[in-house]
């Protein structure tokens, strides 16, 4: 309501100051040319005072005095002849404008007000925010709230320890690692406190375990080696380096010392034979995969991004796959992948499309394999002809 | 002289300045500039050439080598073709792998890229605009957009 | 509230502006004069409510209210107070918001000293200058909105670009903007001599002030500018002929032609056409300039929004004024009478000379930064423009015109004897040429360039002191008559005498630093040393720092004279961003006399040391140094009593009151 109030304030007020002059007489007008009389008079002044210091020598200012005098002659009859101009003191233009005018000011500025303002949303200081009772505030300001708190107090180790892991989860790993260096600095080294380090690193490089990660979990798991996780990032960061060796000795030395039953037997067991394939050398040949697909950094990126953006992604990816047919088109995977992308995108006119070049170009047998995904996806049903839709 | 052949000198003199700085700005455009390519748009006449050029594309993952001393050689890629570029100095503050990166210099007659500078750009979201529009074109990098 | 009353300010701004751009020229073209006198009140509310606007997204800013979106992505509860409030403009839209408050401001500063102007003249150029306003207010309400609102409010905003986190930066847009703004007013007096078709005697004295005081803006604001750029990127580098430099330098240049041209059309009123023509030009250029840094069709440093609808709307803008003003020219600059005639070799003709090399070189630039845009549009061929191509053909343009410098103020009005004046510049001459020879006999015939360059910057600077000294009459009056005389020069005399020295100081210091400066990268360990300048730098540990809203690695180093005794420390920094995970590079930089000695820091090398990077950039401080003299020269020029002019008396017409001061 204020609002509102000091807006209307503020339009009446600015609307009559413009529309004083316009209903009042001016006082005596004066013609232009009296100004350029002045001007030309100024002028005369400051030659005498050149002469008078010597920067001008007589000549020149005797010259620049007629030529001075001529124009103030001819502005000076000017004046006189401008008395002959009619000044309208009563205009129905006039009228006409001044009542557009009282109009125009009001229906431009709230008309475009209204549809872009948002007069209801009041100011959110982040001040008056954070001082809201706790159980009114959003867990974002609880969390801003104690940013706060350890902005002021940074030697708050009991605040650095509740916020650390809780930045882990809200995916702000920058953060999770200077809390919980933070932590580790003023509560002391724990098993727990170096691992949560060693994870937000490893989540701020996007699943890479660089040496510095690799540290704080040989910490963790030093100051508690029950803990199987530590170990398991640090297998995970040997195989990501090609030591392969040395994880699958960690792996078979984990599963030795373990309990028969734990659950992670089966999982480790398929990565020790992967590890025995991989050593002697006869592993399938993955790359060809990951380089088309999406990597894991990539998936990870795609699950933290809205709608929009992952829509946009994938969307990319699509676009990149299409591309790379185009280049090179004897790829009855890509050709499979980008079929099924399309009808989940939901374009089955692209996906019929698709399908028409890889006809073009795909050997007969390959083109069997093709046509049955599409009568799977349900794509057969409309034979590929001209589009005439 | 007389007032028109004054006119026309001070005429001709004007044109005269305007002629001689039309002159050397044609010289320079065709001395002086810098051409700008992607790796996948070199040609075999570039590499022989001896003009400047921009090479604009992305800091290829895993191929960044430190040398000796401030040397560095790592690779420009399109995702398409790659090329080396050799560069010995300070890398500005944004260069990072897998980022946009324009580098300016010559081409050895091997196909190799020799930079004299390295450009990277203040903005974390920035794309050096050529880089973009042409790895928009070949379909390899997406957005750009402010959010 | 305030956020959204701030908003509704600027659209009420908005439509004010139409009716400021509309009734007052209407006024003028039917001779009311209640339409006309509309403008003045007009022009004070819209600044007072554009100020409002402004002063509501600032509080927003300040009191980190993240759900005004524009804080929400510039800002940070945390980063420090003072770049809160830069924070403000360190964006487009708030940008943008400051570019049309400073325009109502200066419209409103017309309005306020406008009692001497002609009411034909000044209900024109206010209803010119809403015009601007009223496009650029419809451009930020359209399509750059600062006061766009996000609900749910986020808790915590997206921080400022952390190189953008700098005193030098928080000044230096609000200067250019300043300069760029100031030459509208340049703009909307040639348009409106051109709507009324002539020409008044006040016009040029009226243009001449503000051509000064947008061109002394612009030159803070290009000197601040590269000061920015030379110890913030850390490239040791002054002046990189980027677009969005040439996009400030450009009007710079035609500006400065303006103000020589401005200056023969009040005392002779020659060259009035083409003293209209040029102050289009400049706001024109200036307008370019906005939208080349605005709309992001150039590759650029200095680019951090981009947005292809925005430029799309500034171009209108732009050939919309552009291709308006300069069609108006075509079909009206024959109404206006042609002023006084001169010989060749005059004050005039100098002035001619200057405006003729300043063009073509503001020209040559604009070629030099357009040609990529053209060629990549019509061929499809990119290629950039670089240093090389505008030391090319920049430098040399600029040679003769530099030579020419102190003839200039020497000349007489008219009719000038060319050979009177060389032989009063004999003394400067040879000085120069001593200085040539020593320089050579120093450098051994390696530096010519520098030679000649030193020289001619010593025969600007002995010019400027000669074209002085001459008028306080040395050699014909004792000491005291001399000073007697030279306090009662008038102050534009010192204002000439100082711009042209300053000219002689920022080319010195240009010579000196190209030529002489040397530079050294290498990897240093704790302790190793290396000399540079007639210095020995040490470097001595590495130290890591936590600030505000960063994380650094300081390099500290010392530095030894001759003797091995410590002078100074200096430290070298490379700074992280943690919110925007952002690196920027802090050269650590030591001041002697006029040189300055600058490092900064690259990346670990594997073997354990750093990569340093070591300049020794003798009289660099010079350039801006220059600037400031030649700022100090416009002041006085502005503070020129000639530019006071009276206005006529209401009452008793013909009879002139005390002047009045319009500055």
């Amino acid at each position: 309501m204020v609002f509102w109030i000091s807006a209307a304030v503020l339009t009446v007020v600015a609307t009559l100051l413009v529309l004083l002059p316009l209903t009042r007489r001016v006082q005596a007008p004066v013609s232009d040319n009296q100004y350029d009389v002045e001007v030309y008079r100024d002028q005369l002044r400051e030659l005498d005072a050149d002469e008078k210091r010597g920067l001008i020598d007589p000549v020149s200012s005797e010259q620049a005095r007629a030529e001075i005098g001529r124009r103030l002659l001819k502005s000076a009859k000017a004046v006189e002849d401008d008395k002959a101009i009619v000044r309208p003191t009563k205009s129905a233009t006039r009228e006409w404008l001044t009542l557009a005018t009282v109009l125009a000011i009001p229906l431009i500025s709230w008309g475009i007000y209204t549809k872009l303002g948002s007069p209801d949303l009041p100011a959110q200081p982040l001040a008056e925010r954070l001082a809201k009772p706790a159980d009114q505030s959003t867990p974002a300001e609880l969390i801003a709230r104690a940013e706060a708190h350890l902005a002021l107090n940074p030697d708050d180790g009991q605040g650095w320890e509740v916020l650390a892991p809780i930045y882990l989860r809200m995916g702000r790993p920058g953060d999770a690692v200077a809390a919980y260096q933070n932590t580790i600095r003023l509560n002391g080294d724990s098993a727990g406190r170096q691992l949560g380090l060693g994870q937000a690193l490893t989540a701020e490089t996007g699943g890479k375990i660089t040496a510095r990660a690799e540290e704080a979990f040989k910490r963790a798991m030093t100051l508690d080696p029950k803990d199987m996780r530590p170990q398991f990032y640090i297998i995970d960061g040997w195989m990501q380096q090609g030591r392969l060796p040395e994880a699958r000795d960690l792996i078979r030395k984990l599963l030795a010392e373990a309990p028969a039953d734990v659950p992670w037997r089966d999982q480790a067991q398929a990565a020790l034979t992967r590890l025995d394939h991989e050593i002697a050398g006869d592993a399938p040949d993955v790359s060809d995969v990951e380089k088309t697909g999406p990597d894991a950094s990539q998936v990870e990126a795609a699950a933290g991004m809205n709608n929009q953006d992952r829509a946009a992604m994938i969307e990319g990816m699509v676009a990149n796959l299409a591309e790379k047919l185009k280049q090179s088109p004897d790829d009855i995977e890509g050709w499979e992948r980008l079929v099924r992308s399309y009808v989940v995108l939901n374009r089955p006119n692209d996906a019929l499309e698709a399908l028409g070049r890889a006809r073009k170009v795909l050997s007969a047998d390959k083109l069997a394999r093709l046509d049955a995904v599409a009568n799977e996806l349900g794509l057969a049903d409309e034979p590929d002809q001209p589009e005439n839709n | 002289m007389t007032r028109k052949q004054k006119r026309l000198s001070v005429i001709g003199g004007g044109l005269f300045v305007l002629a001689v700085a039309a002159a050397l700005v044609l010289f320079a455009l065709q001395q002086k500039i810098a051409f700008f390519r992607m790796p996948s748009d070199i040609q075999t006449s570039d590499v022989e050439s001896e003009s400047r050029f921009r090479l604009g594309g992305l800091v290829e993952k895993g191929s960044v080598v430190r040398g000796d001393g401030t040397r560095i050689s790592f690779s420009v890629t399109d995702h398409v073709k790659s090329v080396p570029v050799t560069y010995d100095g300070i890398l500005p503050d944004l260069f990072r792998e897998d980022q946009g990166v324009v580098v300016e210099g010559k081409f050895t007659p091997g196909g190799a890229f020799v930079a004299d500078s390295v450009l990277a750009k203040h903005d974390e979201n920035y794309m050096p605009k050529e880089v973009a529009d042409s790895l928009k074109a070949k379909g390899v990098w997406q957005g750009g957009s402010k959010q | 509230m305030t956020v959204e009353l701030g908003h509704f300010a600027l659209v009420l701004a908005l439509a004010l502006s139409i009716i400021q751009a509309v009734l007052p020229v209407l006024g003028a073209r039917r001779n009311d004069d209640r339409m006309m006198a509309v403008a003045v009140p007009a022009s004070f509310t819209v600044f007072a409510l554009i100020a409002l606007s402004f002063a509501a997204l600032t509080s927003a800013h300040v009191l980190s209210d993240f759900s005004v979106q524009n804080v929400f992505e510039n800002s940070h509860s945390q980063k420090p107070l003072l770049y809160k409030f830069t924070g403000v403009w360190g964006n487009h839209e708030g940008s943008m918001l400051l570019w049309v408050l400073i325009l109502s401001f200066f419209t409103a500063l017309v309005a306020f000293f406008g009692n001497n102007l002609p009411p034909t003249l000044k209900a024109n150029v206010l209803g010119v200058q809403a015009w601007i306003g009223s496009a650029f207010l419809l451009f930020i309400v359209g399509t750059s909105n600062p006061f766009a609102r996000l609900n749910p409010a986020p808790i915590e905003g997206q921080d400022l670009n952390p190189i953008l986190q700098d005193i030098g930066l928080a000044i230096h847009p609000p200067m250019l903007y300043l300069g760029y703004v100031g030459f509208s007013v340049c703009f909307s007096f040639a348009v409106a001599a051109l709507i009324d078709g002539r020409i008044d005697a006040a016009w040029a004295r009226w243009v001449r002030p503000w051509t000064l005081t947008a061109w002394i803006f612009l030159t803070g604001g290009i000197a601040m500018g590269s000061y920015w750029a030379y110890y913030e990127l850390g490239w040791g580098g002054w002046w990189f002929w980027d677009p969005v430099e040439n996009a400030s330098f450009m009007p710079w240049l035609a500006g400065t032609a303006l103000l020589h041209s401005a200056l023969v059309m009040e005392k002779r009123s020659a060259l009035k056409i083409w003293t209209v023509l040029l102050a289009i030009l400049t706001f024109s250029l200036s307008l370019l300039g906005t939208f080349l840094v605005r709309s992001g069709v150039l590759t650029s440093v200095h680019t951090f929004a981009t947005d292809p609808g925005r430029g799309l709307f500034i171009l209108a803008i732009l050939v919309l004024f552009i291709g308006g003003s300069l069609a108006l020219f075509a079909w009206r600059a024959q109404t206006l009478a042609p002023g006084g005639l001169f010989q060749p070799i005059s004050r005039e003709g100098a002035l001619v000379f200057n405006n003729l090399f300043l063009t073509t070189a503001a020209a040559t630039v604009l070629i030099g930064t357009l040609y990529p845009l053209l060629l990549e549009s019509l061929t499809g061929e990119k290629i950039s423009v670089g240093a090389p191509f505008f030391n090319l053909t920049f430098g040399p343009l600029m040679i003769p015109l530099l030579a020419a410098v102190p003839f200039g103020p020497l000349l007489a009005w008219k009719r000038g004897d060319i050979l009177a004046v060389a032989q009063r510049l004999m003394t400067a001459f040879f000085v120069a040429l001593l200085v040539v020879a020593f320089v050579l006999y120093k450098t051994s015939a390696s530096g010519v360039l520098a030679a000649f360059g030193i020289g001619l910057a010593v025969w600007l600077m002995l010019g400027a002191v000669t074209d002085l000294s001459l008028k306080a009459g040395i050699g014909k009056t004792s000491l005291r008559g001399m000073a007697q005389r030279i306090t009662g020069l008038p102050r534009s005399v010192f204002g000439t005498a100082f711009a042209h020295f300053g000219l002689g100081i920022t080319l010195l210091g240009i010579v000196a630093t190209t030529t002489f400066a040397t530079e050294s990268v290498l990897v240093m360990k704790p302790g190793d040393g290396i000399r540079a300048g007639g210095y020995t730098l040490r470097f001595d540990r590495v130290d890591a720092v936590k600030g505000s809203n960063y994380t650094e690695d300081q390099g500290k180093f010392t530095i030894l004279n001759d003797e091995g005794q410590p002078v100074t420390d200096l430290v070298s920094a490379k700074r992280f961003f943690p919110v925007r995970k952002m690196q920027t590079t802090e050269a650590g930089i030591k001041t002697f006399m006029f040189s300055q000695l600058y490092v900064s820091l690259g990346d670990a090398a594997k073997d354990g040391g750093i990569v340093v990077r070591i300049w020794w950039k003798p009289l660099v401080t010079l350039i801006w140094l220059g600037g400031v003299v030649m700022m100090i020269g416009g002041g006085m020029s502005l503070l020129d009593r000639r530019l006071r002019i009276g206005a006529p008396a209401k009452s008793k017409l013909g009879k002139p009151r005390p002047a009045r001061a319009i500055s």
